[in-house]
């Protein structure tokens, strides 16, 4: 699945990111690699999320989100990483 | 590397992450001493400040916040070429505490360059609050021992000790700090590191320039052009951030505790301000309250500067008279320079509420939530939610806003977001609403001018969703960018804030609006037969003349108002001035000046009612921006023809509004 379709207040493990290059670097820059473990805090129904990755917040746009390979967190792992 | 003799003055540059409270800090270390500088070789302006720590001189030089010391935006290339002078001495990196995963990332790449660095890690107090502890005896460790000094830019505590560090740290010298990659790349670092040695001998980060060259960094390959191919057979970048960043996940474990204790404030407030449904409303709500404010808030307030004025003016005239100045001399200082003038301060309390206002807002945090905010909308327009920021700097002063639209991503994002700006209202505009509206729309005042700014934004966004159509373009959903906590804005912060824009003020008050003044004042008292009595026959009223035809169908058909939007040009204020000289009023901004103006108003036009002051109110918020933005636009755009363009379109868009309003205005007026 992609990040586009995840559901608010859940936590998931980046699998693969397939943006653009230059947008790619930028999102690693901050933290967005494989295994990474992010967490959707808000979310506008068709639109931009708000995720929480490495103790800051980051919003991205629908193009990113979509574009970026996700896979669940097991739940009740989810409160402490 | 620091051996030899030691200066007594060292360049000290501050790097640091987006929001980590870098300007804070530097604020705090320089005080007011501040002053813009140009670094040579970059078109961009940076800060410096001085501050000296016993007897050594330290010039400090505040950066672009950045993430990466990559060169993917012009703020990374601007930090990265300051860092990398040789001119800097010792690196002082603001960490902030609160999010030390993501800060350490920057951190561990200026490590690499092997110059002095200094850690300060700043908003402890917020790591407290949160109930959470850092080692700082094991972060030293674990980062090469470069020295890590816990300061408060907020509350101003630990920064001598962090001088100390900095003065001690260059005198000292930087111990070699090396990062461990995996084997595959360390061996490739080390090859790179003898072939960067044997071409360039005398350079000082080879370690950094290797690492970089296995990223396939752009300018490092322009820089340096050796041949690496067989070496970097492609490009680590993905692995060596990995390795990055596992390295720092392992500080993190052995350094920081009790984390994940919450950030409460912020989710709570987030979970209005950036409500789905909600947000865009109470964005919209939160800038008419900031504008509600400046206008009534500050009316209250120029009663004081209207006495002021008053005193001084009468008191110059009596000087003037007592020491038998001539005639012509006299109106100049009186009719010409303190009514052009005098006139444009009495706006103070107004333009000093607005940017406190907007101060605060950038402060909280709130700003980058209006990012995420208005995406949606900014999106269908083709730009990304970010493109909006500037556009609401744009509030305050155009030309910083056009300067802010560097945090865009494309030279085409860019350019449209500057296309839009300037009908955002700025406040150099507030004083045209606030005199006109004051005249002509009595208790409604406040409306009439709130209007302008709702226009403005309207009229913007719809302006770029045509250009988008126009283009063929495609709706933008490629928004990224932080959200930094929620804070107590600074109060230090926001004095000088507040301060440094209100001597940009006075001081256009004091150079372009006093040249204006004068040069309004001789072509209205001047004409081809000398000093003229009456101001129809001056030169101005033969320059304005020719733009009544055209301004006629707009109702804005007076010879007077020709001159004062064509003064308007050399700053918005002068329109404010021009009609203050016109019809002879030291005090435009008063009761009484405000009734003679409406008086000589109607005994030139009797028919000039609301109407067509509101037209001109329209006129003055859409025609072409000031000079100084002109130039701004010119240089960051780096077109002429882009520019040109966008000011006919602009001049234009006025005519046709103002024209279109007064028009069906009076259709209307006419039926009932």
């Amino acid at each position: 699945m992609t990040l586009y379709e995840a559901d608010k207040g859940h936590s998931y493990y980046i699998t693969g990111l397939y943006v653009e290059p230059s947008v790619t670097r930028r999102l690693q820059a901050l933290g967005l690699n494989d295994g990474t473990v992010v967490k959707v805090l808000n979310r506008k129904k068709r639109g931009a999320l708000i995720i929480q990755v490495r103790g800051t917040r980051l919003a991205l746009g629908k193009h990113i989100s979509s574009n970026i390979e996700v896979k669940i967190k097991e739940e009740g792992t989810t409160e402490d990483e | 590397m620091n051996s030899g003799e030691k200066k007594k003055h060292i360049n000290v540059a501050c790097v640091g992450n987006p929001n980590c409270g870098k300007t804070t800090l530097f604020n705090a270390l320089t005080g007011s001493r501040l002053k813009v500088a140009n670094w040579p070789g970059v078109t961009v302006e940076k800060v410096e400040g001085e501050t000296a720590y016993e007897d050594t001189k330290i010039t400090l030089i505040d950066t672009p916040g950045i993430y990466s010391l990559t060169c993917y935006t012009i703020e990374e290339k601007v930090t990265r070429s300051c860092v990398m002078d040789d001119e800097i001495d010792v690196i002082i990196n603001i960490v902030d505490a609160s999010s030390l995963e993501r800060n350490l990332y920057l951190t561990l790449q200026l490590l690499e360059l092997g110059k002095p660095i200094v850690l300060a890690l700043n908003m402890m107090d917020i790591v407290k609050e949160r109930g959470m502890e850092i080692d700082l005896h094991r972060l030293p460790e674990m980062l090469g021992n470069v020295p890590v000094v816990p300061v408060s830019a907020a509350k101003r505590t630990g920064l001598d000790i962090l001088l100390h560090a900095v003065i001690h740290h260059y005198v000292e010298g930087m111990e070699e700090y090396i990062l461990d990659y995996p084997e595959v790349i360390e061996n490739k670092i080390a090859k790179l590191s003898v072939m960067m040695q044997a071409h360039y001998p005398t350079h000082s980060s080879v370690r950094w320039h290797a690492i970089k060259l296995l990223e396939d960094d752009e300018e490092v390959k322009k820089e340096h052009p050796i041949q690496v191919t067989n070496v970097a057979d492609k490009s680590y970048e993905k692995e060596i951030i990995q390795c990055k960043y596992a390295y720092i996940e392992k500080v993190v474990h052995e350094c920081l505790f009790h984390k994940n204790r919450k950030a409460a404030v912020t989710d709570k407030a987030d979970r209005v301000l950036t409500h789905p449904v909600w947000g865009i409303p109470v964005f919209l709500l939160i800038m008419c309250f900031v504008f509600f404010l400046t206008f009534t808030v500050g009316d209250a307030l120029k009663g004081v500067f209207e006495e002021a004025l008053a005193i001084f003016s009468d008191g110059v005239t009596g000087f003037l008279a007592g020491i038998g100045v001539s005639g012509w001399l006299k109106s100049l200082i009186v009719d010409g320079i303190i009514a052009g003038v005098g006139g444009i301060l009495t706006f103070i309390p107004n333009i000093c509420i607005l940017f406190l206002a907007l101060a605060i807002l950038e402060d909280s945090g709130y700003m980058a939530r209006v990012a995420y905010v208005m995406d949606s909308v900014m999106g269908r327009v083709g730009l990304s939610g970010k493109a909006f920021l500037p556009m609401i700097l744009g509030f305050g002063c155009t030309v910083p806003a056009i300067m802010a639209t560097r945090s865009l991503e494309t030279e085409h994002d860019r350019r449209k977001t500057m296309m839009v700006i300037p009908f955002m209202s700025c406040s150099a505009r507030l004083p045209v609403y606030v005199l006109f509206s004051g005249m002509f729309f009595e208790n409604y005042a406040v409306f009439a001018a709130l209007s302008m700014y709702i226009i403005g934004m309207v009229i913007a966004i719809i302006s770029a969703l045509v250009f988008n159509r126009l283009e063929k373009g495609k709706v933008n959903d490629s928004l990224l960018i932080e959200l930094p906590e929620y804070k107590r804005p600074n109060a230090r912060t926001i004095r000088i804030y507040v301060w440094n824009k209100l001597r940009d003020y006075l001081s256009k008050a004091g150079t372009t609006i006093f040249i204006a003044s004068i040069v309004i004042w001789f072509l209205l008292n001047f004409g081809v037969t000398g000093m003229v009595a009456d101001a129809a026959d001056s030169f101005g009223a033969v320059i304005g003349r020719i733009l009544v035809p055209v301004l006629k169908p707009a109702g804005l058909g007076m010879w007077q108002i020709g001159v004062a939007l064509l003064a308007g040009i050399s700053a918005k204020e002068v329109v404010v001035s021009s009609f203050a000289v016109l019809f002879g009023v030291t005090n435009a901004n008063s009761a009484a000046g405000m009734s003679t103006i409406l008086e000589n108003v109607h005994a030139v036009n009797p028919d000039f009612g609301s109407l067509n002051a509101y037209c001109l109110m329209l006129f003055c918020l859409l025609y072409v921006p000031c000079i100084a933005t002109v130039a701004t636009i010119k240089k960051e755009s780096g077109s002429w023809k882009f520019t040109l363009k966008m000011l006919a379109f602009e001049l234009l868009l006025a005519w046709s509004v103002s024209t279109l309003v007064f028009q069906l205005g009076s259709l209307l007026q006419g039926l009932f």
